[in-house]
Parts: structure tokens; sequence; C-alpha cells
């Protein structure tokens, strides 16, 4: 497998009158990798995958696909294929003559055409019903055909439409384990799109935050949850506390700032603020320790229990940090420890490793 | 919602009905009236006037004459009007509301205007009154209702399973073929059997660009003129039949169509 | 030896050369894909419906028609004053708006009822049979249709029959050649396109607004002038529209159904087209005037009806 890229995103901006849907994005894909295109409505994540697709034509940059330059190249003439969000299988044609459809017009002959369909259609458990209609196949079948119909051309590429949000619940988290595993068994780069944090957490290789056609940060999981970089990614992945104070002073990778009169500490992902100047700072909820005797922690904030909610296997708690209730914290504790706790004044603990402090 | 209002409205709607239908009965009943006279009471019957008008190589042309014109006109018009709806229900474009505006407009000129706009036409361009001049005209006043029908059949089909096939390698016009177009049958094929019909049964352009060979509702209006008769009834119900059977069976035919094709 | 092509259709014809160089060509990027597309049917339109009426327009402006060969025409008015002219010009016209305008109300009358009927008062699986079965008589024709009425309308036909076996009558109403039976044979051919856009109409209107209605406190005769009337007003105008301007077409049923007192403009217009051609500009003069008109009352209904609906929002 080549280390070069897979796809090339360079540059690439696009206007619908008079919104900018995307903004000078560069961006690259690499073989065999799953990326997550995540964000909300309008960010302008189904533009790029459809400028992928070659549906729309990007105003400026280029797009390349395995060393060629694709920008200028129509659909049928990529080695992309898409699932869309409503499946779109043909009404008129059987599940195999849809999967069939895009081997027939690559030209291949009709023995070679049944043994591909046999092939995929083993692969993703669709035997069965070759001679079906999409109208008597339930939501779940459809989106298999739906990605065999994608997958059996053999794109270099799979483009993937919010392929989820029509499924229920429990099928959805099913089918998420599914996609990951035939991502990996195929090799092939998942270009996928969704609005679903806990989706994007779940299946990606990479995640790539967008907001109003701009990228607002791209690295794994891991990185987004833990060092989110920006305010809008801390606020979109997960649940998070946001800590508005002013920089007090630099250390290599740390940052001091000032809260409430509290001296607190976190580290510098891409931030560079400079001293005194306004910082906002990230902790997850379930990173902050709450503790009746003081802990030793890093940071350290007194406070008291002003809310509780009850979430089943935990509890919300809305801890107030100073005496105007002006600042509060929020914190999961286990529902047990939550009914336990009263008016009495406990301690919220953190390390500085598990605070990030932003960009913006 | 109130029960008296149910059954007066009820009673308004097979009111309706009676009046819609029972002139057409009573059409049909006087093409068997023994006498030459039309009027009423029928005191005996006969069937002369039909085997009449079946035995009429004259009638029998006229027909003949008037479903060929049908089916010619149809064809151009099925073809245009489709194209013209493919284009008009795709991508928006500058100038599309004119053109759709001008696409409309054969139907809604009064059919006197129309007809004269059209002989006057014809003649600029050198077409003399008759069979090719009526299937012309006849052609292009029904556009509209392909294009209105194909519309809106075209209008429900999802963008997404045509650019599905563009993406799996077909091109735009593979795409049609394969895609577009078996769904627009049900319309398409609705549309057909209401051109045939509207043209079969024109008066004011055939009357104003026919020849020496008029069509069957020509040849109606001018026996009329003359004054009426049990033959004409003959003539006009053997015609009525003709279209009301393929009307009710074309209207059958295309929700059947469409409902298989939606499922 | 050559070997059968084992390829579907489909991948024949994509893989054969002459295709896709021609494809290339034609869907070489969207705008010439919209060129392609479009060249026809801006063609077709501008030459085959927009076309007829400039020249009738056209026509109706020169001073000799047709053209003898040498000679120079020029453009006038003439044609047009022609009109003002002479009593026997402007009576059908105006005789055909008023009769197109009553004829239209009647429709609408008549046909509201039977559209609601079926709106609201009809399960849905009945509702297309019963449309239906009011269909099949308009696949008729009109000519066919017009004689029916002058059988239903004759001195001998069923409607003195009937009023003469009932005894309301003795001798026989002469209903035929008189507006009125020029008004039951145009009523007669127009219905559906009223009934057609108001059922539509109706049928689109929620019940729950009705039914809020009635909760509220309101009559049955309240919530219809209130509630459905002005809702279905849309309806109203686009049926309205329709039939008016069909009714000011029609030529073979006033013929046919009216008498001398009831000419219509369609005859007049006619009138200049029977003979050889030197009277055609003048035919289309009036031709255009009648357009004109047309358009001119549908437009004024129309603004009316808009200011009607905008009023009723307040």
């Amino acid at each position: 497998m080549s280390t070069a890229p897979l796809v090339s995103i360079e540059g690439i901006s696009k206007r619908f009158g008079k919104t900018v849907a995307l903004e000078d994005m560069t961006l690259d894909i690499a073989h065999g990798e799953f990326v997550t295109f995540l964000g909300p409505s309008g960010c302008g994540k189904s533009t790029t995958l459809r400028i992928l697709g070659g549906f729309e034509t990007a105003d400026t940059g280029r797009v390349i696909l395995d060393g060629k330059d694709v920008t200028a190249l129509p659909p049928e003439r990529r080695a992309v294929n898409m699932v869309f969000q409503d499946y779109a299988l043909f009404p008129h044609m059987t599940a195999g003559q849809n999967i069939a459809f895009g081997l027939e017009l690559k030209g291949m002959d009709k023995g070679g055409i049944r043994s591909r369909l046999e092939e995929i259609m083993t692969f993703l458990e669709l035997t069965d019903y070759a001679d079906r209609y999409p109208a008597q196949l339930s939501g779940g079948q459809r989106q298999r055909v739906a990605l065999a119909r994608a997958l059996a051309p053999d794109p270099a590429l799979l483009l993937l439409d919010e392929p989820l949000a029509a499924l229920d619940a429990n099928l959805r988290a099913q089918v998420q384990r599914e996609l990951k595993s035939i991502q990996r068994r195929t090799h092939k780069s998942f270009f996928f799109v969704t609005h679903d944090q806990q989706e994007a957490l779940a299946m990606s290789d990479r995640i790539v935050v967008m907001n109003q056609g701009r990228i607002e940060q791209d690295g794994t999981p891991e990185q987004l949850y833990f060092q989110p970089a920006s305010r809008f990614v801390a606020e979109f992945i997960g649940d998070t506390n946001l800590l508005e104070g002013q920089v007090r002073d630099l250390a290599d990778g740390e940052i001091v700032m000032d809260w409430y009169g509290r001296t607190l500490r976190g580290r510098s992902a891409d931030a560079v603020p400079s001293r005194n100047a306004p910082v906002t700072a990230s902790i997850r909820l379930e990173k902050l320790g709450v503790y009746t005797d003081r802990p030793d922690t890093d940071n350290v904030v007194p406070g008291r229990v002003v809310g509780k909610t009850f979430l089943g296997s935990r509890m919300l708690l809305d801890v107030a940090v100073d005496d105007a209730g002006e600042a509060t914290l929020k914190a999961y504790v286990d529902s047990d420890h939550g009914r336990s706790l009263g008016d009495a004044p406990l301690w919220l603990g953190w390390d500085a490793s598990g605070m990030a402090m932003l960009r913006d | 919602m109130n029960r008296g209002n149910r059954v007066l409205l009820s009673c308004v709607y097979w009111a309706f009905v009676l009046y819609v239908f029972v002139p057409l009965l009573l059409m049909i009943l006087m093409g068997f009236k023994d006498s030459k006279f039309i009027g009423f009471p029928i005191r005996s019957w006969t069937l002369e006037w039909y085997q009449g008008v079946f035995a009429d190589t004259e009638v029998i042309s006229t027909f003949g004459y008037s479903m060929a014109i049908a089916a010619l006109s149809t064809l151009v018009s099925v073809l245009v009007g489709t194209w013209i709806a493919v284009l008009l229900e795709g991508r928006r474009f500058r100038g599309r509301t004119i053109l759709f505006g001008l696409t409309i407009l054969p139907a809604l000129i009064p059919g006197i205007i129309s007809a004269i706009a059209f002989r006057i036409y014809a003649r600029g361009l050198g077409i003399e009154p008759g069979m090719g001049a009526i299937v012309w005209a006849h052609a292009v006043h029904n556009v509209p209702f392909v294009v209105l029908v194909v519309m809106a059949r075209l209008s429900t089909l999802p963008k997404s399973q045509v650019e599905a096939a563009r993406d799996l390698g077909a091109d735009p016009l593979i795409s049609f073929l394969r895609i577009t177009l078996p769904y627009l049958i049900p319309s398409i094929l609705g549309a057909t059997v209401f051109c045939l019909l509207l043209s079969f049964d024109d008066f004011i352009r055939s009357y104003f660009l026919g020849g020496y060979e008029p069509t069957l509702p020509v040849l109606i209006f001018a026996k009329l003129r003359s004054g009426m008769s049990p033959e004409i009834n003959a003539i006009a119900t053997v015609a009525l039949v003709l279209t009301a059977v393929i009307g009710i069976w074309a209207e059958r035919f295309t929700r059947r169509q469409a409902r298989e094709s939606d499922a | 030896m050559v070997e059968s092509d084992q390829r579907p259709f489909w991948g024949r014809l994509s893989g054969w050369g002459p295709y896709r160089s021609s494809m290339r060509l034609l869907s070489a990027g969207p705008r010439r894909q919209f060129l392609v597309l479009v060249t026809l049917p801006v063609l077709w339109v501008l030459t085959q419906h927009l076309g007829p009426m400039v020249q009738m327009a056209s026509v109706s402006l020169t001073d000799a028609y047709p053209v003898a060969p040498g000679t120079e025409t020029h453009w006038t008015f003439e044609h047009y004053l022609k009109f003002f002219t002479d009593r026997i010009f402007w009576m059908p016209f105006f005789r055909t708006l008023i009769f197109a305008s009553v004829f239209t109300f009647v429709t609408l009358i008549l046909t509201y009822p039977v559209a609601y009927y079926l709106a609201r008062h009809v399960s849905p699986k009945n509702r297309m049979l019963l449309l239906l079965l009011l269909l099949i008589p308009f696949w008729v024709g009109e000519i066919v249709r017009t004689y029916a009425i002058m059988i239903l309308l004759g001195n001998t036909g069923a409607l003195n029959l009937l009023l003469q076996s009932i005894g309301l009558i003795e001798r026989p109403i002469p209903f035929m050649y008189t507006s009125f039976s020029m008004g039951v044979g145009i009523v007669y051919l127009t219905a559906l396109y009223m009934l057609l856009p108001l059922y539509s109409a109706l049928e689109k209107l929620p019940r729950s607004l009705n039914e809020a209605g009635a909760d509220l406190g309101a009559g049955a005769w309240t919530r219809f002038r209130r509630i459905t009337l002005p809702l279905t007003l849309e309806g109203i105008t686009s049926g309205c529209i329709l039939v008016f301007l069909i009714s000011t077409g029609f030529y073979a049923t006033p013929v046919l159904l009216g008498g001398p007192s009831t000419t219509v403009f369609a005859q007049t217009i006619a009138g200049f087209f029977h003979v050889a051609g030197n009277e055609w500009p003048t035919g289309a003069a009036f031709a255009t005037i009648m357009f004109l008109a047309a358009l001119i009352v549908t437009g004024v209904f129309q603004k009316l009806m808009n200011g009607l609906r905008r009023g009723d929002v307040r």
C-alpha cells in the first residue's frame, strides 16, 4: 500500500449564491482510512462529500484521486461510489439487479458479473434477497443492498452520506459495528458524513470537525475528545464545562489562568495566548472528581451542590463555586454517591492534563 | 359533518351525475328510433341507423381519418412534451418561468383565437389546409397537457436516484433511459391517451385547418347544420362509445401503473 | 475466431466507441448538457407557441393581405378601427364577455357543492371512483355533447316531453336557439374544468380547521363563509379563469345551440375567414382584440381575488 494519500483536497471553495458553503479546504485522506466529517447542518460536510463524488463542482481548488486530477470529471467517470442517505435503490429493479448496475457499466461480461455479484452478496449476507424488490425489503436490508451496490464495482473510495440517519437506535449501534468491520476487511477508504458525534467517535480512524465551511479540528477521536482545540469542538463533542478566565502565566506546555479568584492549570494544545489575555478552558464532566475532603490534585475548587439531575446510572450535579452562584461547574457522579450529597460544602478536583486551553 | 347537509349534498352530486349523463343517454336512445325525424316520444325502434353507419364508407373513412390524425399528432406531442417536461423539472435556470409560461400558452388561448392563429401561421408557412395542418395544430395544442402530466410525475422522482445511477457509471443519457424513463412510463401512457382523445374530439382547429376531408367532429357538425337525424345520432354514439371506453380504460390503467411502480 | 460478446446490453452500449465519443462531446460539463437539452424546447416554443400569436398580431396590422408580389405593405390600425364603427361588431363582443362571465358564475355555483361533496363527504377510497364517473362524459367531445343538448332541449326534445307529460305546459317551450340553450350547452361543456380545481382545493383543506371552527362555536354556514370559502379562493380563481377563457372561445356550440340574437364574437371573427383572403387582417385584428380583452378581464379578476384573499388574512 502506498504512503501517498489516496485523496487530496486542495484549496476547495464553494458558494451557493451568497452563502459560503466551503472556504479554502485542504485535506488528505490516506488509503484504508475511515474518515468522518462531523458537524451541524450547513457546516459544509455534505458539500465536501458531493464535490468528492462529482455532483457539485468547486469554485476553486482541486481534487486529486489516486494521483489523478479529477476536479472536472463527472460522477460516472470517477472511481468513487456513494451510499446515499435515502439509499436511492432503483425501485423497478431487484436487489441483485441494483447491485449489478455498476458492474454492467464497467464493461464486465455476464460471467464476471455473476461471480462478483455472488461474492459481494455473500459478503454482506444478502444472498436470500437477490430477487426481491426494494419495496419488499426492510430498512436494514435496503441499507445493505445500497452498500453492496456501492462496493461491488470496487471503488477506491466509498462515500457515505449520513447512511444511518433513517435507522432506529438499536439497529444503528449494530450497523455501526458492521460498517467498521466491513471497512477493515475491505481495506477501503471510507468517507463518512454525520452530525451525530457519538457515531463519529465510535467508528472513525480520524474525525474532521467542520463549522461554517471551515475545518475546526482534524484528529483522532481521542484527540478531539480530550484535547479540543476550539470552543466549538469542545461543545460539539461530549459534555464539557467551559471556564473563562485570564492568563496568568505560561509554562512549557501549560497555561496558568485565573478563574473567579482560583488559580488553575491546564494543557495548551494549539492555544498560544499572551499574558493577561482572556482564555477559555474546557474540562469534561466526567473528569471532575467530587470529594468531601480536599483532594491532592493539580486543580482544586471548593463548592456546594445547587442542583441534581437523575440520569439513570449516574447523576448530573450542578456545583456552585462562588457565593453569588454565578460560576457553576457540572460533574457526573454515580447515583448512590449523588443521593448522599447534601448542602455540605465539597471539593472538586482534577489534573492539569485533563483540562484543555482552547484556541478561542 | 351534519347528517342533513350530507344528504342534501349527496342529492346535488347525483343530480349533477344525471345532468351529465342523461343527455348522452337520450342521444344514444334516439339512434334507435324508427323514423327520419328526431323527437320524443319514440314509438318504434330499429337498428337500421347503426347498420347504416357501419356500412357507410364515407363515415368509416372519416373515423379512420380522425384516428390517423390523432395517432400522428399524439406521437409528436408526447415526444416534444416529455422533452420539455424533463428540461423544466430539472435544474433551475434563468428564464425557466418564461419558458413554462410559453409552453402552457396554447392551452390557455380561447379556441377560436387558437384556430385563427394557426390558420394564419399555416398560410404564412405555405401549409395548405389539410391533414398535415391539422396534425401540426393538434400536436402543438396538446403539448401543454403532456408537459403538465409528465412534470407532475417527474417531480416525485427523488433526485438521488439519478445521482446514484451517475455515481455507478451511467452517463446522463443512460441514466435517463434506465432510471428516469421507466419511472415516467405511467404518466407518458396517460398523456398519450389524453392526447389521442383531445385530438379525436377536437373541432375548432380541425374545422379551420381542414381541407376537403372532414374529421369526425367536423362531419357531425356539417351534418347538423342541415338538420338533426337519427343517422347523426348513430354516428355520434359510436364516437361516444369509442372515446368513453378508451378514456375509462386509460384512467384505470394509469392508476394501476402508478400504484405498481411506486410499490 | 471472433469471440461472442458476453457483456450485457448496457455494458456494450457504454463501451461502444462512437457512443462514448458522442456522449463525451454532448455532456462535457453541465453547461453543455444544458445547452443540448434546452435547444429544441426553446426553438419549438418560440416558433410553434409564440410564433402563431405574433404572426396573427402582425397580420392584423398589415394593410394588404395576401401580399401580392411586388407590392409594399404598410403598418396600419385601420382594421382595429373598423371594430368601433359598426354595432354589428361590438355587440357580439360585449355579448360574449357578458355571457362568458354569467356562464362562468353559473358553473361555479353548480359545481362547488359537487366538489364539496366529493372532497368532504365521500371516503377517500370511493372518491376516485365517483370522480371518474364524472370524467367519463368529458372524454366524449364537444360536438357530440352539444348535439346531446340539442336533443334534450328541442321542441320534441326530452325536456319538453317531460314537462308536457307532467302537465306543467301544454305546448312545447322553444328552448332552442336562445341564450338559455347556449348557456346550458356551455355550462355542460365546461363544468369539469371548474370542478377539478375546486375539488383539488377542497381536498387539500384539513378537516381540522372546520372542526376547530365548530369547537369555537361557529355554525355550518359561518364555518363555510369564514373558513372554507376564503381558503378555497385560489381554486375558485383558477377554475373561473379557465372556464371563462374556454367559454369565450367556443364556436360550434353557439352556432348549433344559439340563434341570430345570440351571435357571439367567435362567429364574427370566423366570418372573416370564410372568404378568400383580404378580410383576414380584419379577422386577425378582431381576434387580437378578443385575446387582449380576455387577458384584461382575467387579469383584473385575478387581482380582485388576490385582494380579497389578503383582506381576509388581516
